[in-house]
């Protein structure tokens, strides 16, 4: 079964040409030419991914975005034309897993694609981190016996960091185990992502006891007194 | 006190004011005081010495006209005479003595008369044998008579006189310059009060006039200060029509000015920032488009017949050259938008130097260039981003490669106090002077006819210079032709500092001789 992904980008022929990449490595896909019949195309086709340009007529892509996350946990990875402005920064606290800056190659956006629809290990059952269970075949996660709702992005970062309790994961190899990014890549995705993980699985999202930084090295699960 | 005029220019002009006319009042006082005094005396000495005249003549007129018979008649007569002395004349209190010359038979009965209250010490012996010398002039001397306690000057005259009977004797006579001393003392005293008014009116004076100067002046200091701190709308008042009426008047015109071109530029640098941000969006997009496609053309050229098949690569190459031509087309904007800020952290210079060195370790191989390394050995650390020296050192490497026909290329780090630096030299063709002088020019290339391999936008050098300038470092080059070029970058230790001197030199030891 191949997988569905849903490009949202207002200009005709980047669009076609991104689909015909994406036909070539095997995906299927729908297209959305502005930000207001992204959502209603999400709603009607539910991808599996969804390729989202930050400047779009109607609503930016940001806007999108948080519509989107407050629907489901679908991956989303963000085009952009500025790496190095706000609106990355900004992209990803509206719930973008990842993004890519524009012009990219195929391989580089293939890759990016990739990673987020690749599933976790079932190398294990369920597991506890705190107060919390998770499990891994049904990606759900429990406080007692409530269920918290993760997006599979932040699923795979609190897992990789819940199967180790013991060892402290430095912002590069979070990048590369939860992202799948083999060189270098910005270390904002890791800081934005874990503060949003902690929005949601924190009683005291200010006074974190379920992931911890460790300072100048990055993160942990639990803290060292359990 | 000194930090008071040091910091004030009212206070260091009524200082200046007060201490310049004290000098002067004391030296037209000490002028007129001396003056005076000289006067004064000159005037009692002509008058002491006629007075003294009159009374050695009618002495001698008297003692020749008596007809003395004996020694108790002349001392009858000297003893009503003498005294007689002590009151005639207009200058006052006086006193006489008629002192025997010694030397002589001794005249057991003569006395020699001497008014009561007379002290001898006011007639010194020098004196007295001026007078025996003097063969019948007036002589004179300065004294100081001790009168209840206090000491007033005097002036003594002694004249000899002979006594038929007796012998030589001297007449002296004392007077007392104490009235003279007092009216000077009193002229003194007013002098010196009405000068200490004087100096209080003239500091008082200085003082306002100089706060009527200083005050303008102060408030366009401030005004100015205000401005170069950015408040642009700060403004200096307008009154009158004087000198200091036209400085605000003209400072008011230099802030408008400047505040307009303050404004324009930073209107200019915003649409500037604009432009490039919307370049960025519209050219990035078709270019991504282009690129894809070109990719899927690339990727299946074997399928093409052999001349589409070599169109797909030679766009291929051009779509990717066309892609680093806009990305640092894009980067030098950012620049002159001033909308580049570095990402400073402390880093080991030469784990960078080794990173671009190996990142163009392929391309020299493949000109059969070798690199030679000089590193300390000890980490040399700096502050600076990491990702824009990266590419700098890499940019100096592969143009020393392209330009050193294949002689090896010499890559040295240094440091010192406040610096690190790192200089590439090659050895290749070099360039000239007029070359040198355009080398950080965008677009320039060294020699438009030269085939190029290594291809290269044209603002590697100039992106360059700026990225020196960002981390306020030198980015500076030596060259002779055939004989090769020197880069040299040199960036402070800590951000903030100013460098004075670079570790290495240029041209480099390597090139000397």
């Amino acid at each position: 079964m191949s997988n569905k992904i849903l490009v949202v980008d207002d200009d005709d022929a980047l669009r076609e040409m991104v689909g015909l990449v994406l036909n070539a490595a095997g995906y299927e896909t729908v297209f959305a030419a502005d930000g207001l019949t992204a959502v209603d195309v999400f709603k009607k086709e539910e991808p599996d991914l969804v390729l989202l340009d930050i400047m779009l007529p109607g609503q930016s892509g940001i806007e999108v975005c948080k519509q989107l996350r407050v629907l489901s946990g679908t991956p989303i990875v963000m085009l952009t034309a500025k790496g190095d402005t706000e609106d990355v920064v900004l992209g990803l606290e509206a719930g973008a897993d990842d993004y890519v800056v524009k012009p990219h190659n195929g391989a580089e956006l293939l890759a990016r694609i990739k990673a987020r629809l690749r599933p976790i290990p079932e190398d294990g059952g369920i597991i506890a981190v705190g107060e919390l269970t998770m499990d891994p075949r049904s990606y759900e996660v429990k406080r007692a016996g409530v269920r918290i709702s993760l997006t599979p992005l932040e699923f795979k970062l609190l897992h990789t960091l819940a199967v180790k309790p013991q060892q402290v994961f430095s912002r590069e190899m979070l990048l590369e185990q939860v992202w799948g990014y083999q060189y270098k890549a910005d270390t904002r995705l890791v800081n934005v992502h874990v503060q949003r993980l902690r929005s949601k699985v924190e009683e005291d999202p200010e006074n974190p006891k379920i992931v911890t930084t460790v300072r100048g090295h990055g993160y942990r699960a639990g803290t060292d007194t359990p | 006190m000194i930090s008071l005029l040091r910091r004030s220019l009212t206070a260091r002009t009524v200082f200046a004011t007060v201490t310049l006319s004290a000098i002067a009042l004391a030296t037209l006082g000490g002028f007129l005081s001396y003056s005076l005094a000289n006067n004064f005396f000159q005037n009692r000495l002509s008058q002491v010495l006629s007075e003294t005249e009159r009374a050695v003549s009618s002495v001698q007129g008297t003692v020749a006209a008596a007809s003395l018979a004996d020694e108790t008649a002349l001392q009858t007569l000297i003893n009503s005479v003498v005294p007689s002395l002590e009151v005639s004349g207009v200058s006052g209190a006086r006193q006489v003595a008629l002192l025997r010359s010694p030397g002589q038979p001794q005249l057991q009965l003569f006395q020699s008369p001497i008014s009561q209250d007379l002290d001898l010490a006011t007639i010194p012996s020098t004196l007295r044998e001026e007078v025996r010398a003097s063969d019948g002039v007036l002589t004179y001397t300065s004294v100081a008579i001790v009168r209840d306690g206090q000491t007033v000057p005097g002036i003594t005259v002694g004249a000899p006189i002979t006594l038929p009977l007796a012998g030589d004797f001297e007449l002296y006579l004392v007077f007392d310059l104490g009235p003279e001393q007092q009216a000077l003392s009193t002229v003194q005293n007013a002098l010196a009060i009405g000068g200490l008014v004087l100096l209080a009116v003239i500091s008082l004076v200085s003082y306002f006039v100089t706060r009527t100067i200083v005050k303008p002046v102060e408030q366009a200091a401030s005004v100015a200060e205000s401005l170069s701190q950015g408040q642009l709308d700060v403004r200096l008042a307008e009154k009158g029509t004087d000198v200091m009426a036209v400085l605000a008047r003209s400072f008011n015109k230099m802030a408008n000015s400047l505040q307009q071109q303050i404004q324009q530029l930073d209107s200019l640098s915003r649409m500037q920032r604009r432009f490039v941000s919307d370049v960025s969006h519209e050219l990035r997009t078709p270019m991504t488009t282009i690129k894809l496609a070109g990719e899927v053309i690339f990727g299946n050229r074997e399928k093409l017949e052999p001349s589409l098949s070599r169109s797909a690569e030679l766009m291929q190459n051009q779509i990717q050259r066309f892609e680093e031509l806009l990305a640092d087309l894009l980067e030098i904007s950012r620049y002159d938008a001033g909308a580049v800020t570095p990402d400073l952290e402390l880093h080991d210079l030469n784990a960078v130097v080794g990173a671009a060195i190996a990142s163009i370790e392929p391309l020299a191989k493949s000109k059969d260039t070798e690199i030679q390394i000089r590193l300390p050995t000890a980490a040399v650390e700096a502050e600076f981003d990491a990702k824009r020296i990266e590419r700098l050192l890499r940019n100096l490497l592969s143009n020393a490669v392209e330009h050193g026909e294949g002689k090896p290329i010499v890559v040295e780090v240094g440091s010192n106090a406040q610096a690190v630096a790192v200089c590439v030299t090659d050895l290749g063709v070099g360039m000239t002077k007029q070359q040198l002088e355009r080398i950080f020019d965008r677009f320039w290339r060294a020699d438009p006819a030269r085939q190029r391999s290594v291809g290269g936008t044209g603002l590697g050098l100039a992106i360059s210079k700026e990225d020196a300038i960002l981390h306020r470092g030198w980015l500076q080059v030596w060259s002779k032709p055939n004989r090769g070029s020197s880069f040299r970058l040199t960036l402070p230790i800590r951000s903030d500092a100013v460098i004075a001197n670079s570790p290495l030199p240029l041209p480099p030891r390597t090139m000397e001789g």
